[in-house]
């Protein structure tokens, strides 16, 4: 990008595209644990990823860039997650939020549990914790756009 | 009464019923009539021998004061108790589905939170743990549990 005096800033179609994509970045509720609790508290006034352009968490997959799976993904519960991910439009992203969604957690070689939602869907962030604090998830949500933004050089 | 109850106190004061699970529905049906008209919750504990069913009923004229009655299940059926509360209804449906107790008399006795399809009772002391089972689902929203890693998470 180049700008100098003249009033013109120069770019390429693809480095807008991805700035502007960066920048509104509308997440999927998928609280499925107590990580959704931080997850609404990331949401709420005073951390407010709306900074970030997240602001519309939306109910439907249709309408959503980011899925943010936050808490135990359960066997059942795998499939219907499957389903949804896949009615998502591209682009798309998935953050793993809490330990639980990584590999299991607490409850990992449990009966029912599925060992990390990387089985499941690509993951693009993972945000550790138990649960992670509004500020963890925030800091994810800002490294996935450090990461759409990077694209070419990965 | 026809039947003969145990009364014992427990470690914090509260009074627990023991009775033979023949006779379980004739005290429960006395129990709602002496006033216990909220049923908390239905446990269970397996000791091997035998699965040990916890009903904690509650009596709203009372404060809410909580009375426990316990009862030994051998060849895993019981009565239901659905006909007095309605919330039974969950409870003993949750009891089956982690137990394998079959509640003689319930209107929709079927797993609660497992797939249908599911093999074995995971809260029983002679669960296999080291089998692990796959879900996916078909089409039109039907699970579907295998053993096969290939066919599901």
């Amino acid at each position: 990008m180049k700008t100098g005096d003249t009033g013109f800033v120069t770019t390429t179609l693809e480095t807008a595209l991805e700035w502007g994509r960066s920048n509104s970045i509308w997440p999927f509720t998928f609280g499925l644990a107590c990580c959704a609790i931080e997850m609404m508290a990331t949401q709420a006034s005073r951390l407010d990823i709306s900074r970030f352009g997240s602001e519309v968490f939306r109910n439907s997959p249709r309408q959503s860039d980011l899925m943010i799976v936050s808490g135990t993904v359960t066997k059942k519960m795998a499939p219907r997650l499957k389903r949804l991910y896949d009615e998502m439009p591209y682009p798309k992203y998935v953050i793993a939020m809490g330990v639980c969604v990584i590999q299991g957690g607490p409850y990992n070689q449990g009966y029912s549990v599925v060992m990390g939602v990387d089985r499941v869907v690509p993951v693009d962030v993972y945000v550790p914790g138990c649960p992670p604090t509004p500020e963890a998830l925030t800091h994810g949500i800002m490294l996935l756009q450090e990461k759409i933004r990077n694209r070419e050089e990965k | 009464m026809s039947y003969e109850v145990r009364e014992e106190a427990g470690k914090d004061g509260r009074k627990i019923l023991r009775i033979p699970k023949e006779n379980l529905l004739e005290l429960m049906k006395d129990l709602k009539g002496q006033g216990y008209d909220h049923l908390a919750l239905i446990t269970a504990v397996d000791y091997r021998d035998r699965i040990e069913l916890v009903y904690h009923l509650e009596r709203s004229s009372t404060n809410f004061e909580i009375l426990t009655v316990k009862t030994d299940v051998n060849d895993s059926t019981v009565d239901s108790v659905t006909s007095l509360w309605e919330s039974a209804n969950w409870d003993e449906r949750e009891q089956y589905d982690m137990m394998g107790l079959v509640f003689r008399g319930h209107p929709d006795l079927k797993r609660i939170l497992l797939p249908e399809g599911w093999v074995g009772y995971p809260l029983r002391k002679d669960y296999d743990l080291s089998k692990t089972q796959y879900v996916n689902m078909d089409d039109e929203g039907n699970d579907r549990v295998s053993f096969d890693p290939g066919d599901g998470w």
